[in-house]
């Protein structure tokens, strides 16, 4: 029945604009958010700007500020690369405009107050000299004022900076997909190795027994370290801020003009870039070409030429795209970060609930993680062909080879990975019983056998017309798809983990594993048979709105 | 005389949510013609198309597609006619050959004839050096010459074409019409839409007229022009036909 109201067009309008509502719902979340948010900045702000004015130079709530500022420079610079291509400014369009490049620049320079970075700044800019004031402070609250423009200039600037050094090396579409791919490795690899080396050495201080274990950097790292850290933004206004109540008018007076110095080299070299843009502002890029054996006449055994024809287009779209090259590479980055975890510390380590204790925890762990990062293809796996999509749907290909093309290209994204990381596994740590190894990949089977017709229900309900030349949100799947696919990859891998908890602790006989995966596999290929059915129905009754999710009917 | 009919429809309807697209149109397309399919912007040219390629269902009415009912066996339909839908209907990532081989390969055909006519094919377009070139990388006119070349390949019976010559240079142009010519001399229909009416004019031998989704005129292009009197181009008869003359605006004397 549920089915059948879905082929009513009626039905299928409501569920798209429902489908709409959920995705609109993020930023009114987000905005709503935000406003108590700001105002309980503002509060602290001001009670910070009171504290100093009352001598307290070393108060919690301005230290507080202090750290939240520290991450501002650095979120102007590098949050431009995560907006979608369409967010930015266009300067071709501009440039049609009878405006001088000043005032281009200016307004180009303004669309960075819209960004959260920039929004958090204001109340801290406007209430600490409000609390000064209160304080009786009035000459350090101008001062403090004057220091908060200046550093908003500062921001505002870095973000037009970063914004049209991006734009200049996106503009060549080769450099911009490398270096979107850069981003995509880099960025967790590096935000986890902190975080994780901090836990060894916690970790390993508590096993001596000592108090504490401190890393000492060299004496001119150290130095050079803290120069930087001086005239660091947020701290030349944090600094002149601390100053100015204490009376030390010279100290401010210096912070001040350094973040002045800065705002003005950042607008020039902001402008400066801004105008070879405005220069030529046209994409270049030489044309890719693709090497021409590899085009004619491959055939996956098993299926139909159509459906191996809609596997293989989908694999290629992942060898292909920034995003679908960083599905395939990045489970290999984070797990060498893992791997020499692991093998740094003696034992194992714990990632949140995950215990990662010798090869087989660090292999199904990893090998999981292999199969959840292909989400964003997997749950909209029709709507990322975009134009493709249609000439699929042009095409003579029954839904069920249509589906099964989908299906295969789809393992075929996410297994490479999800097995290199598996024989990696074996090869660094090779201890373990055979049996249990040997159950990782019947896990993985099982795993994407159930999760692979949800994932095409999800993709059929709940397109979304993708970028995934982007790193940003552009390239997600629709946020309901994404938020039901995680869950049914959960509910499908915790079946797994039900099974070898049965066996390894109740049962206490792990050479058992395998045998009981591999009727799970059994099991797990009978309900996706059901589910693909399921399926089935639902992308028929879907066939009009992905078509029509190209002209936005 | 019993004419043989490539499209069919009766009272073909299709509506998005309260706004009726297209409007109960009869659509008569004879086999072996070339069918100029017109109407001005938003008149339900590319709905209509889209409910005849199956990309669409209509919301009323019946068609007939070579002599099956499209919706009953949409694949059997597919199977036997080529479309150039307006967005042009190619991916991004796969190369010009790609391209041709996966249209090869869900119309089973066999790799050698597959080889063979998407070699023609690529150097009739003069897409030969550009073969290997992903398709994100075409420009516009490129990548409408591949979606032509990936409408013929599998040497269909019917054509589709959406604005076939929009933003084609004049070479190419006159190589796509010579091509169109050759299909309907040996047999095959377009149906075609174009906002270039010389073009139409010149290559068609059917026209059909559509204005707020409601067919307004049909038949022989001369028979059409014989009626509206003589000496009249396509051009006046159009404008005749869908209102334009009424739309004339009033003199901008501030130009």
């Amino acid at each position: 029945m549920l089915l059948n109201s879905l082929e009513n067009t009626g039905a299928r309008d409501r569920l798209e604009r429902f489908s709409l509502a959920i995705e609109r719902l993020g930023p009114i979340m987000a905005a709503v958010f935000l406003i108590p948010s700001m105002l309980g900045l503002a509060i602290v702000a001001s009670a910070a700007g009171y504290s100093l004015g009352r001598g307290d130079q070393h108060s919690l709530l301005f230290e507080a500020l202090r750290y939240l500022l520290l991450f501002i420079p650095i979120a102007s610079i590098v949050g431009p690369l995560f907006l979608p291509a369409a967010d930015r400014t266009n300067p071709v369009r501009l440039l049609l405009l009878p405006i001088p490049r000043r005032t281009l620049y200016a307004a180009q320079a303004a669309t960075a107050l819209g960004d959260v970075w920039t929004v958090i700044v204001l109340p801290i800019a406007l209430f600490v000299p409000f609390g000064l004031a209160l304080a009786g402070a009035l000459d350090s609250a101008v001062v403090v004022l004057a220091g908060g423009a200046v550093f908003l200039a500062v921001v505002i600037g870095l973000s037009a900076l970063a914004t049209s050094v991006l734009h200049l090396i996106a503009r060549d579409r080769r450099r911009g997909e490398l270096l979107a791919l850069l981003f995509i490795l880099i960025i967790p690899a590096v935000s986890m190795l902190p975080g994780l080396l901090h836990g060894r050495h916690s970790r390993g201080a508590q096993r001596r027994g000592s108090a504490t274990e401190e890393v000492h950097l060299p004496v001119w790292v150290a130095a050079a370290a803290e120069r930087a850290f001086a005239v660091y933004p947020s701290e030349l206004y944090v600094r002149s801020a601390r100053a100015m109540p204490a009376r030390e008018v010279q100290t401010a007076a210096t912070r001040l003009g350094l973040l002045a110095i800065i705002a003005v080299a950042v607008h020039a070299a902001g402008m400066f870039v801004f105008g070879r843009i405005l220069d030529s502002p046209g994409a270049t890029g030489a044309r890719r070409s693709v090497t021409a054996r590899k085009a004619w006449g491959m055939t996956i055994p098993g299926l139909t030429p159509g459906a191996s024809a809609v596997a293989l287009a989908q694999l290629r779209l992942a060898l292909r795209t920034p995003r679908g090259r960083s599905i395939l590479l990045s489970p290999l980055v984070m797990m060498a970060v893992f791997a020499v975890v692991v093998l740094r510390r003696s034992g194992g380590f714990d990632l949140g609930p995950v215990s990662l204790n010798g090869g087989l925890g660090f292999a199904s762990f990893t090998s999981f993680i292999c199969l959840v990062a292909t989400l964003p293809i997997v749950v909209n796996q029709f709507a990322v062909d975009k134009a493709g999509m249609t000439l699929a749907l042009l095409s003579p290909l029954s839904d069920e080879e249509y589906l099964t093309g989908k299906e295969v290209g789809n393992a075929l994204i996410a297994f490479p990975p999800a097995l290199i990381s598996l024989v990696a596994a074996i090869g660094i740590f090779r201890s373990g019983s055979p049996a249990l190894w040997a159950a990782v990949p019947l896990a993985l089977i099982a795993t994407y056998l159930l999760i692979s017709a949800p994932a095409a229900m999800l993709s059929a309900l709940f397109p979304r017309l993708v970028d995934l030349n982007s790193i940003g949100r552009s390239s997600n799947a629709h946020g309901l798809a994404g938020l039901l696919g995680m869950l049914a990859f959960v509910v499908a891998g915790g079946s797994n983990l039900i099974i070898v908890l049965a066996a390894t602790k109740w049962l206490e006989r792990p050479g058992l594993v395998p045998i009981l995966l591999l009727g799970w596999c059994a099991i797990a290929f009978f309900i996706s048979r059901v589910l693909f059915a399921v399926a089935r129905r639902i992308f028929a009754s879907r066939r009009e709105n992905l078509a029509l999710l190209l002209s936005d009917k | 005389m019993h004419l043989e009919l490539a499209v069919q429809t009766t009272g073909l309807t299709r509506d998005f949510g309260s706004f009726r697209a297209v409007d109960g149109i009869d659509l008569v397309v004879p086999a072996g013609s070339l069918y100029g399919f017109l109407g001005p912007n938003g008149a339900g040219k590319s709905t209509t198309i889209k409910c005849l390629t199956g990309l669409l269902r209509p919301t009323a009415g019946s068609m007939m597609i070579l002599g099956t009912n499209p919706i009953a066996d949409p694949v059997s339909v597919k199977r036997r006619i080529g479309v150039v839908p307006e967005d042009l209907a190619l991916f991004d990532r796969l190369t010009a050959q790609e391209t041709l081989t996966f249209v090869a390969q869900v119309h089973g055909i066999d790799r050698a004839t597959a080889q063979h006519r998407a070699s023609d094919l690529l150097n009739l377009m003069e897409l030969k050096s550009a073969g290997t070139t992903l398709v994100t990388d075409f420009s516009h006119g490129m990548r409408k010459k591949l979606s032509l070349a990936a409408a013929l390949l599998p040497a269909p019976k019917l054509l589709f074409l959406d604005e076939p010559f929009e933003g084609i240079d004049a070479v190419a142009s006159r190589q796509i019409k010579d091509l169109l010519l050759s299909f309907v001399s040996h047999g095959g229909t377009i149906f075609l839409t174009s906002h270039i009416l010389e073009i139409v004019e010149r290559l068609s031998t059917h026209i059909g007229v559509i204005a707020g989704g409601r067919m307004v005129a049909q038949g022989p292009i001369a028979d059409l022009r014989a009626g509206a009197g003589s000496g009249k181009s396509l051009e006046e008869l159009f404008i005749g036909l869908v209102g334009g003359d009424a739309r004339t605006p009033a003199a901008l004397d501030w130009i």
